[in-house]
């Protein structure tokens, strides 16, 4: 399907928009929901500090990417193809970040102390491959969202242990399917709009994946 | 046939019983007598049992006081209101049984009496802060460790909405804020409640004018940004 801008392609999302899980956060329909104003109690201190890392490194990945974009945007706004490209996908993240935000006190997580790192080091990423042009920026875009888009995949495996009985578990779930999903959608944006065509891709994505794999295993910790 | 009491069990009765036996062996071991009729003990836990159920020497007095500030962290939650400071008001009270031995005490003249029983609480804190080895000579880990949980649950129970690193700037204020309250309480508890609110007014008073110089500065940002732009440089 081709957009009304020439030469990007996007492809449909097959999700009825009514019905995103994040909708629960964004857009409340219950006060005091116990699914997003609670937390589970009756887990055991291993599952709580595996939810704590957890949710603590989905919110730096969401605060990294919100800078990525920004980064990318600095310097390929202004571009009439690929900025409201990079625009629309930003918007999407910040969606994210505001869900994450309330996940992070809702189950009175520790946010990790490294989130300065996070965002100095996204808008330096994002601007840095933008420089290099909009293929690298696109290059970039797929090498973080093929990690993230992992790490979420590894995280809902890691959550088939949490008791479903308190209703914040199933929500959280069907939260990150949906943020995995949406990940993976940029990652085909990225492709598609030659991602693949950018300078060294191949160094370019194992140098930001593997950089992305480290920040993953410092914000578990701080 | 009733099931013997758990550890956890009597470690909560034994809390109950600090403000009248103190942080004491004496106390664990009397928590038996105070189990529901049907489980009650005729006779304290003997020390074996006291050290078998609890840890040996100080290990058990240890375990009495984490149990005991763990009790302080539950009791916040039934504060008369969630603001932040009923909620420290709270948890200074939850002191207060533990120290009422002490008549208004001024700081220059201690009866013999208060000072034993002021030690009790002191040294409640002071055996948390030895450490099991030699080094390092003073661990300060446990004193953080309680101001922080205080603070976290403080600000939880008060609906705080800080995210990200503010999280941990807000945190930090009142832990800080806290400690200072109970050091004080230690020397002066009449006065503990209104030095308390002093801090938090000071605190919010500093807060508010940190948020209106960031909003100044923000301000002049925006307009030297506009001047760069009108002469073209941005």
């Amino acid at each position: 399907m081709l957009s009304s801008f020439t030469g990007i392609q996007r492809f449909p999302r097959c999700i009825n928009r009514r019905l995103l899980a994040s909708f629960a956060y964004t857009k409340p329909s219950l006060a005091n929901d116990p699914a997003t104003h609670s937390t589970p109690l009756d887990i055991t201190d291993e599952q709580r500090a595996a939810l704590d890392s957890a949710l603590r490194v989905d919110q730096a990945g969401e605060v990294a990417a919100n800078w990525i974009y920004y980064g990318q945007h600095f310097i390929l706004g202004k571009q009439p193809v690929t900025g409201p490209l990079i625009q629309e996908m930003w918007e999407q993240e910040k969606k994210h970040l505001a869900v994450m935000d309330k996940m992070q006190l809702q189950h009175r997580v520790r946010p990790t102390i490294l989130m300065d790192f996070a965002k100095i080091g996204g808008f330096g990423l994002g601007a840095a491959t933008a420089l290099m042009g909009k293929e690298a920026a696109m290059a970039c875009t797929e090498a973080v969202e093929t990690v993230i888009g992992e790490h979420y995949d590894d995280q809902l495996k890691e959550m088939e242990s949490l008791p479903s009985a308190h209703p914040s578990v199933p929500l959280l779930k069907e939260v990150v399917k949906e943020f995995r999903d949406d990940e993976l959608e940029h990652l085909d944006i990225a492709v598609v709009n030659h991602a693949q065509r950018a300078p060294g891709h191949a160094l370019l994505s194992t140098v930001i994946g593997a950089g992305c794999k480290v920040a993953i295993e410092l914000c578990k910790r701080f | 046939m009733a099931l013997s009491p758990s550890r956890s069990q009597l470690l909560k009765i034994a809390t109950s019983l600090v403000p009248t036996y103190g942080f004491t062996r004496e106390t664990l071991s009397r928590s038996v007598l105070e189990l529901p009729k049907d489980k009650a003990h005729s006779e304290p836990l003997s020390e074996n049992a006291v050290s078998s159920l609890f840890g040996s020497r100080d290990y058990a007095k240890k375990t009495l006081i984490e149990a005991w500030l763990s009790e302080g962290i539950t009791q916040m939650a039934s504060a008369p209101s969630p603001s932040l400071g009923h909620v420290l008001h709270a948890r200074l009270s939850y002191n207060e049984p533990v120290l009422h031995y002490l008549p208004e005490v001024s700081c220059s003249s201690y009866k013999s009496d208060s000072v034993a029983e002021m030690k009790n609480i002191l040294q409640a804190f002071a055996l948390l802060a030895s450490p099991e080895r030699a080094l390092p000579p003073l661990d300060p880990r446990p004193a953080l460790k309680h101001v922080s949980r205080i603070a976290d649950e403080a600000s939880y129970i008060s609906g705080d909405d800080s995210a990200q690193l503010s999280w941990y700037t807000r945190r930090a204020s009142l832990a800080t804020i806290y400690s200072a309250a109970e050091l004080h309480q230690f020397t002066s508890p009449g006065t503990a409640h209104a030095f308390l609110d002093s801090l938090l007014t000071g605190s919010s008073a500093l807060k508010q004018s940190v948020d209106e110089v960031q909003l100044f500065s923000s301000y002049v940002l925006q307009s030297w940004k506009g001047i760069l732009r009108s002469k073209g440089i941005l």
